[in-house]
């Protein structure tokens, strides 16, 4: 099995999810490139964490009224999928259509609106627009709940064209209005109520009530509109089939889609990629799924240009240091101490800044976030308890005789953590460092034994580079 | 799924609901309770399994059916003899003291009705004794202790003071094996009830553990169950299920025929209406509310239907009988439980 493959099917599995470990990596090589991202794309199967294992222990997660449990709660789905592209999906969506906690308290809807992208983020993209136009955590977030016939309030229809399709410039400030005169009436059921309980933060007396949608047709403006050069009495459907079909929306959608799962930056290669992308968008009727079977399957993508091109964004950080560890795989105490670092990294799940979502790229490395970043992988790299770290140490331990030379231990290191790229300054450094107790020798190891520790301890300096922080 | 509270041979009449959720770390209300068990005198006892944020107050809530707020002991989580970290069950034994199993303590600890610790036992392992994730605790005609163990799928049998007595079950879904199992109960005869939680099905066994019947299926259906949690039997025979999965509470005759099916019915507790009283603005809202709504497809699961429709049963965790009669049901998840009558024919 070539190098190269593996280090092309590990730039597939951090992008498309969340990492893979070395099994795992051979086992798609084995399967072949293509068939890989065919089987990314199925999500049919999860196999996750079931939902009632999760809420016998975890009352937290059962209510899913407190933020830290219910963002766990994604966490669990996260490290213990076998379909990883369809949360990396709904992480895609949560980031673009962003809804914060801050403003419902209501993180049960918030956990139905992932769902929904669970069920519907690999679809077509306007299918995706009303589903996301109906979602009631959207409706409350945006305030449509206040859009009336009578008196709009434009907060969505503004968002819906600017951050969600279309992006600025593309549109006028009629094109908002007609927009939010669209969706008048759409609403969630007992929103005044609801409104009052989520103003006031109130959880009496006997907990949330989670939202759904409801229509009132009485509150719907129902004349004639006109909205991006198109005139006809639109609802918002409507308004829905229209924007679908914009270049601008394909070129919006391509563009977030290439930067969140190719690289952050898009150069003259990226343009092109992005243009063939946005040619399936439209051939395949939106459907997103076929739109990234071309990014996957385009040249670009498998390119050296685009490894290592963006930074691990925290959700990625901490899911793929336990998915590597392959830690944290039943319901235990204390397992929100676990995704709370996302947060202490800057990307607390279902708690984006603004309705912008998360500023991405670089952007998220400064020096707290940095030391958080370092302190968390490496504390679950080095715990040579976790069958994840002991799989490394057996593959390790198979290598020649179980004798390692100082070169030998670093680069395997650096190879089954990926393999990543690291650079020579990088190299010289961790070679150093495995120099400094000579060769290393598994030969006659006990499980956390000194000699399993060096491996721990490996991992650890190897998370700190600058190297692991990029996907 | 209907509301069904009368057969020929049993009628259940809506009493009252009691509770309200309490946010903070200690006084009246509850967070996510996770059982009750009421006393000689009639008071009833709630364990607070609590939430991360709430831990340092799990606790006892000791209440009147009145909904008078009395005491509450237990400090919080930790590992002292008056601590915990995941609660799981309580029962009463003839002398009036309550024992607690612990999943991640591993043992069972004793107070008296008053709060005041009196003895603990147990101690990780498999070992006659030992403990792996104790959940079900029952307390026989003859104060014989009976705890149900999920991870090594069985149960042991004590004397009130911990000492070993026997054991019985293993690792299965045939007679007298075990999934997950939960909650337990004895009839007046001393048969022990097991909640086979994953299995979706209750065992019935002797005292001394022989195998005698097995009750449900998976599914939905009139005597099927989800991942039943509790279990509790009258003094006639007839056996309440928590059908936890499925967000209902059934009944079943003695020889576990399908009798009703309580989907909740939750009014206004006392303390609900005090806070009301103090947020007119959100009382006057609800007034004009439907909480039952009908929802989408999409959200058409027990699960979802009861996160959405206040008046259901959401979390139904815990069935408890008193000696008049009463039926107890404890959400875990709406901070309460709501009380049904036997009506005596």
């Amino acid at each position: 099995m070539s190098e190269s493959n593996i280090a092309l099917m590990s730039h597939l599995m951090r992008r498309a999810g969340f990492g893979a470990n070395r099994d795992e990596l051979e086992r798609c090589v084995e399967q072949g490139y293509e068939a890989t991202v065919e089987e990314l794309l199925d999500t049919s199967n999860p196999n996750n964490m079931p939902d009632d294992l999760i809420r016998r222990y975890h009352v937290e997660q059962s209510e899913l009224r407190d933020l830290a449990g219910s963002a766990a709660y994604w966490m669990y789905r996260m490290i213990s999928t076998e379909s990883p592209l369809e949360e990396k999906m709904a992480l895609f969506w949560h980031g673009l259509f962003a809804t914060g906690y801050a403003k419902l308290n209501q993180a049960r809807s918030q956990l139905n609106q992932v769902e929904m992208f669970r069920r519907s983020g690999l679809g077509a993209f306007d299918e995706m627009l009303l589903e996301i136009s109906k979602d009631p955590a959207m409706l409350v977030w945006l305030d449509n709940q206040d859009n009336h016939g009578d008196a709009i309030n434009e907060n969505y229809g503004r968002e819906l064209l600017e951050l969600f399709s279309m992006g600025i410039g593309n549109y006028t400030e009629d094109d908002i209005k007609e927009c939010a005169r669209a969706f008048t009436g759409w609403t969630i059921g007992n929103a005044e109520y609801m409104s009052v309980r989520a103003y006031k933060d109130s959880i009496w007396p006997y907990g949330r009530i989670a939202w759904h949608f409801d229509y009132r047709e009485e509150d719907h403006d129902t004349g004639e509109k006109t909205f991006l050069g198109e005139t006809g009495n639109f609802d918002g459907d409507d308004i829905v089939q229209i924007i679908s079909k914009q270049d601008a929306t394909a070129e919006f959608v391509c563009t977030r889609l290439f930067q969140f799962f190719a690289a952050d930056e898009v150069d003259e290669q990226g343009s092109r990629c992005i243009a063939a992308m946005k040619e399936t968008y439209f051939e395949s009727g939106y459907q997103i799924r076929d739109v990234l079977r071309t990014l996957f399957n385009s040249e670009y993508f498998k390119s050296g240009e685009a490894r290592f091109a963006r930074v691990k964004g925290p959700v990625e950080m901490v899911v793929g240091a336990v998915r590597m560890a392959g830690s944290h795989q039943t319901p235990e105490l204390g397992i929100e101490r676990v995704s709370n670092n996302m947060l202490y990294m800057g990307q607390g799940l279902l708690q984006p800044p603004t309705v912008e979502g998360w500023h991405e790229g670089v952007e998220w490395i400064d020096s707290g976030s940095l030391v958080e970043r370092v302190n968390f992988a490496g504390k679950e790299l080095s715990d040579v308890s976790s069958p994840g770290i002991r799989a490394i140490i057996d593959r390790l331990a198979s290598t020649g005789v179980g004798v390692l030379s100082p070169s030998e231990f670093a680069d395997g290191c650096v190879d089954l953590l990926g393999p990543i790229a690291v650079g020579e300054d990088t190299r010289s450094v961790l070679v150093d460092y495995a120099g400094r107790q000579g060769d290393l020798d598994l030969r006659d190891r006990q499980p956390g034994d000194e000699s399993e520790q060096r491996v721990g301890n490996m991992l650890r300096l190897i998370a700190a580079t600058r190297e692991y922080q990029l996907a | 799924m209907t509301t069904q509270t009368q057969s020929p041979t049993i009628t259940l009449d809506y009493v009252k609901t009691i509770g309200i959720v309490n946010n903070g770390l200690n006084g009246r209300g509850f967070a996510n309770p996770f059982d009750l068990a009421v006393n000689g005198d009639g008071r009833i006892f709630v364990l607070n399994r609590c939430d991360p944020a709430r831990a340092s107050a799990i606790r006892v809530g000791v209440l009147t059916l009145d909904e008078d707020y009395l005491y509450e002991f237990g400090d919080g989580a930790g590992n002292g003899d008056t601590q915990f970290r995941w609660p799981v069950c309580i029962a009463f034994d003839s002398q009036d003291n309550l024992y607690i199993t612990d999943e991640v303590h591993q043992r069972v600890t004793v107070f008296d009705a008053e709060g005041n610790f009196l003895r603990k036992w147990g101690s990780p392992g498999s070992g006659d004794g030992e403990f792996n994730g104790p959940a079900g605790i029952a307390v026989g005609p003859d104060d014989s202790v009976y705890v149900v163990e999920q991870h090594n799928a069985r149960v042991q049998r004590f004397t009130r003071d911990g000492e070993f007595l026997g054991k019985w079950g293993s690792q299965g879904s045939g007679p007298s094996q075990f999934n997950l199992p939960w909650g337990a109960d004895t009839d007046s005869a001393g048969n022990v009830y097991v909640a086979d939680w994953r299995n979706d099905r209750l065992q019935k066994f002797s005292a001394g553990g022989e195998f005698l019947a097995a009750f449900g299926s998976s599914g939905g259906g009139e005597g099927q169950l989800q991942r039943p949690t509790s279990v509790a039997v009258d003094e006639e025979g007839y056996i309440y299920v928590a059908d936890w999965g499925n967000e209902r509470v059934q009944v079943l005759d003695p020889e576990g025929n399908f009798q009703l099916l309580l989907r909740g019915e939750a009014t206004v507790s006392k303390w609900a209406e005090e806070y009301f009283a103090a947020n007119p603005e959100e009382w006057a809202e609800r007034q004009t509310s439907d909480l039952i709504p009908h929802l989408p497809p999409h959200l058409n699961t027990p699960y979802h239907i009861s996160s959405q429709t206040e008046p259901y049963f959401w979390g139904p965790v815990a069935v408890s009988l008193d000696q008049e009669g009463r039926l107890y049901v404890v959400e875990t998840n709406r901070h309460r439980f709501q009380v049904y009558q036997k009506r005596s024919y």
